[in-house]
């Protein structure tokens, strides 16, 4: 594994300073930032799954989809 | 703007429609970054609603296009986060709501030809203070895309403190003022 000298730099200080060696460090990171990017995919994942909930429905359908049921009016 | 990460937020049936649609950037980097940060939370009477429109849509469709709703339909089920029973607590809260404001603040719906009935409207109205209720008990703001209706309930609220011991105040928040 490589690491870019300036990312390893910035570890190594915060590794001094906590008083942990630099593998912690780097393994908190990576665990934060894999957590990060699978919070991403699944926001599009589910932003993706609401959009194909609501489309291709009519304006009156989507009114249905939000419980307000119309009905024809009867003519007099 | 509201800071997605002050959730979690509670959202109203017409409001998770609204942003779900919506084509305003500002507002679907909102949904993102909330979505990175929290589910969205809904009451059982919102999936009632919407479970209740999918089928009627389904009923009165011709079979070559219930394929496509029953996957509109399973989308909607594979998106939902938590959803907050109608139990004890709600039931106490918006049976006190319901008391305090009995009659639907805005008149049925209409549209062109097509109209809600009353009985219609007071249903969606006694579902709607079941969502307040619900946000109230669950002590999370109420995303909503309907001022005119939810507005009274917090006011009748603010008023009848005594009705709702440790609870409330119900905290509102529009769609549109989210970005």
């Amino acid at each position: 594994m490589t690491l870019p000298s300036d990312s390893l730099t910035k570890a190594k200080s915060i590794a001094r300073a906590r008083k942990v060696n630099l593998s912690t460090v780097i393994s908190e990171a990576l665990s934060e930032g894999l957590k990060a990017h699978a919070a991403t995919e699944r926001s599009e994942e589910v932003l993706a799954l609401y959009r194909k909930s609501f489309s291709g429905f009519s304006d009156n359908e989507l009114s249905l989809l939000d419980g307000i049921v119309l009905e024809p009016v009867a003519r007099r | 703007m509201v800071d997605p990460a002050s959730g979690p937020f509670l959202f109203d049936t017409s409001a998770e429609s609204w942003l779900a649609r919506t084509k305003q950037s500002d507002l679907l980097n909102w949904m993102r970054a909330y979505l990175s940060l929290h589910p969205i939370h809904v009451s059982a009477v919102t999936v009632l609603e919407r479970i209740r429109g999918y089928g009627l849509i389904w009923r009165h469709a011709r079979e070559e296009r219930r394929e496509t709703i029953e996957s509109a339909r399973v989308a909607y089920l594979s998106a939902l986060g938590p959803v907050w029973p109608l139990d004890g607590a709600v039931a106490v809260v918006a049976g006190e709501i319901m008391a305090l404001v009995p009659d639907p603040p805005t008149p049925p719906k209409r549209s062109h030809h097509l109209a809600e009935s009353r009985q219609e409207r007071l249903s969606r109205w006694r579902f709607d203070g079941m969502i307040a209720a619900t946000a109230l008990v669950a002590r999370m703001p109420l995303i909503h895309n309907n001022a005119a209706d939810f507005e009274p309930v917090r006011s009748a609220i603010e008023r009848s403190p005594t009705r709702f011991p440790r609870l409330g105040p119900l905290e509102l928040i529009r769609c549109t003022s989210l970005a």
